[in-house]
């Protein structure tokens, strides 16, 4: 292994160790973990309240922040650059007022010092859970390389502590009295897991999902719960959970233990990802897809002999586009934060650079505009769910159809004025048929403008859209 | 080949359930219903009989003009099919696929079950069931025309073999056998370019009174043929040995 400097951006890749953690699925039970203690921070508990999706769409989060740790890991240190480039872009536009008039901004440095913190300590305490304790060599590397991270998104690492051993006096002092009882972190911890929405492998089988989901989701909660520090969890009013300790140590035994004895492609990530989201086609060429055909045969089988849903017409009510397209953030009324978090769907999955993505967020900043003007009835700043219902048919304006053209323009990537199959399929994760000419299709910007029209004044469903904006 | 004068490839054009129906006096939805059995029926006999490809004729392209009640009808029914039978198609190794299933036009519901049928069957080999869903023979040629034109191919290079590549399923071979029931005797744009060489036969049976027995009549039909011209091979069936 060489040596370059431990903070610069040619520190990280896929030699990192934080890499082989990002690879295997378990970690996504430290990144849940990371998240609950990152919610308690007054700045980011302010800014998941305000901007976040990850209350409706908890999965897609989960895959997004998963992409980006994959791109901020990858082997070519242009893709690692272009991702924080992007992130950072990202956190400029979340910013704001708490609810006690305390500003919050997501490039605040300490608070991004505090994720890279969670992150790091929640790698830490689940791997001696689940009994595999990293030794002092190897937690020095697991910190350079959070370090690193931090390096590449905010230029330094100086708002985290040079090495381990300063780390958690840090974080102690941070558990002990730099953390609130946020609404966020209340959100996450009694609604999320109470609620989280179907997979989209689950999705149209409420009923399974709904069983499955009170069993599992006080266990993942007694499990979370039970790992967290003893300090936090006095301050947070998180209740002694009798046996919480004993259950949480006997889960992450358990997923230790069959993450050694099942095949390990098997855990990874990657397989993982693709059994929630069937759908995706793009996690590229990598020793398991043979084992992903299994399982994405798996699934098929699964869904072919599901019971049919009840609902299966092409049109969808105002209220259910509302709740599953519009609100994107789940508080139950149309707000910036909700059409933003569409346009930054939009620009993560097409990757867009900075140019594009100003160009989306305009036109979209447009469409707020022109929907406060056609359905804020009462003039509060926000479109409230009977208001929307009231006025649904004026949807569709010219800012609308402005969105659509810009959407055209930045899905176009080679700019021949039609949609390939290939950026079909970076747009939406599928292509137009599955059948063997791929070529045989093209969009042209007229249908484009005019099937993006149905979906978005919610005339039609259409399971491309559904794929980019809908499913949890 | 498994056996002896049984035909590579026999497609069905599943013709007269709406007279199946008004003969009974009833809807014709009631028809395509009954058109399931027929359809299980003729999968299973082919299957045995040792016929590598089957193709079925199951809704074209003009087929959208039917009144819309009908057209959902058939979209649901097709779906209710398709998933009914889609544990026991993998089961018997049957690798089931769909002709022209163009996008925007199919339920989305119907458009994924399709693709997981796909998906679910798509390394079977014991036998390859295709079907022609929403498919215009002569579209399939204009595309394939289309996508030689976009590939900028030279005139010169374009010769029958390398066109039928860039149609669908380019791997599919030529069908031998066509049975269209209910005594209709027209072609309807069904599979232009691979019925070619085909034999035809049109038995007088609808479609939904059509069972294993009538296909197995159907392939005597046509090995008493084969042996009639038989000995030596016609010229189509070598230009048909290298595709």
């Amino acid at each position: 292994m060489s040596a370059p400097s431990p903070l610069s951006p040619a520190a990280l890749g896929p030699h990192t160790l934080l890499y082989r953690y990002s690879q295997d699925a378990r970690w996504g039970l430290a990144v849940v973990r990371a998240t609950v203690l990152e919610a308690a921070h007054p700045q980011i508990g302010a800014a998941l309240i305000d901007n976040s999706t990850f209350m409706a769409h908890p999965w897609r989060r989960m895959r997004n922040t998963l992409d980006s740790v994959r791109r901020m890991l990858d082997a070519d240190e242009e893709v690692r650059v272009r991702e924080a480039a992007r992130l950072n872009r990202l956190h400029r536009r979340i910013s704001g007022t708490d609810g006690q008039g305390r500003p919050y901004s997501a490039l605040d440095p300490e608070a991004r010092a505090w994720v890279m913190a969670t992150l790091f300590e929640s790698t830490v305490t689940l791997s001696r859970l689940s009994g595999e304790s990293l030794d002092g060599a190897a937690m020095r590397r697991l910190y350079g390389d959070f370090r690193a991270i931090l390096a590449l998104i905010e230029g330094d690492a100086d708002a985290l502590p040079a090495t381990p051993a300063e780390f958690w006096p840090y974080y102690d002092g941070m558990i002990a009295g730099g953390l609130e009882n946020t609404e966020a972190l209340q959100i996450v911890l009694y609604r999320l897991f109470a609620q989280v929405p179907a997979p989209p492998l689950l999705r149209g089988r409420p009923a399974v999902w709904a069983v499955g989901r009170a069993v599992a989701a006080p266990v993942a909660t007694a499990v979370i719960v039970g790992s967290l520090p003893e300090a936090f969890r006095r301050q947070a009013g998180l209740g002694e959970v009798p046996g919480a300790q004993v259950l949480s140590r006997g889960v992450h035994v358990g997923t230790g233990l069959a993450t050694r004895l099942l095949p390990s492609s098997w855990t990874r990530t990657d397989t993982m990802l693709g059994l929630l989201d069937p759908g995706r086609a793009d996690l590229g060429p990598n020793p398991v897809s043979s084992l992903r055909g299994r399982a994405g045969r798996a699934a098929a089988l699964l869904r072919l002999v599901a019971p049919l849903p009840r609902e299966s017409a092409a049109e969808r009510s105002a209220d259910r586009f509302f709740a599953e397209v519009l609100d994107q953030t789940g508080d139950g009324h149309l707000d910036w934060p909700d059409l933003a978090a569409m346009a930054r769907e939009i620009a993560t999955r097409l990757d867009l650079d900075e140019q594009h993505e100003d160009r989306l967020y305009e036109a979209y900043a447009g469409w707020w505009r022109e929907l406060l003007a056609a359905l804020d009835a009462d003039g509060d700043g926000r479109v409230t769910r009977q208001e929307y219902a009231a006025a649904a048919s004026s949807l569709a304006g010219p800012a609308l159809i402005r969105v659509a053209e810009v959407l055209f323009d930045v899905a176009d990537k080679d700019g021949d004025r039609t949609i390939s199959a290939a950026e079909h399929q970076a747009l939406f994760r599928t292509a137009f048929t599955r059948d063997v000419n791929a070529e045989r299709d093209r969009y042209t910007p007229g249908e484009f403008v005019r099937d993006f029209l149905a979906f978005m004044s919610g005339r039609q469903a259409s399971a491309a859209y559904d794929s980019l904006l809908t499913q949890a | 080949m498994s056996s002896v004068g049984v035909p590579r490839h026999v497609a069905c054009v599943m013709d007269g359930n709406g007279r199946w129906a008004a003969l009974r006096s009833r809807p014709r939805t009631d028809g395509h219903r009954a058109a399931e059995a027929a359809v299980i029926d003729v999968i299973e006999a082919a299957r045995g009989a040792g016929v590598q490809w089957l193709s079925l004729y199951a809704f074209s392209t003009e087929n959208w003009s039917r009144p819309g009640g009908e057209v959902d009808f058939l979209m649901r029914l097709v779906r209710g099919t398709l998933r009914r039978h889609a544990p026991v198609l993998h089961a018997r190794g049957i690798r089931c696929r769909f002709l022209g299933v163009a996008y925007p036009r199919i339920p989305p519901g119907l458009a994924r079950d399709i693709a997981d049928l796909m998906e679910l069957t798509g390394g079977n080999r014991r036998m390859t069931l295709t079907v022609a869903f929403d498919h215009g023979g002569r579209r399939d040629i204009v595309e394939a025309a289309r996508s030689l034109i976009r590939g900028r191919v030279r005139a010169e290079d374009v010769t029958e073999a390398s066109f039928a590549r860039y149609l669908p399923y380019p791997d599919t071979p030529d069908v031998d056998l066509v049975i269209r029931t209910s005594g209709e005797q027209r072609i309807s744009n069904f599979m232009l370019w691979q019925v070619a060489y085909a034999e035809w036969i049109f038995p007088s049976v609808l479609w939904p009174d059509f069972r294993a027995a009538h296909f197995w009549e159907c392939l005597d039909t046509y090995r008493r043929r084969q042996r009639r011209f038989g000995g030596v091979p016609a010229p189509a069936a070598l230009e048909r040995g290298h595709r």
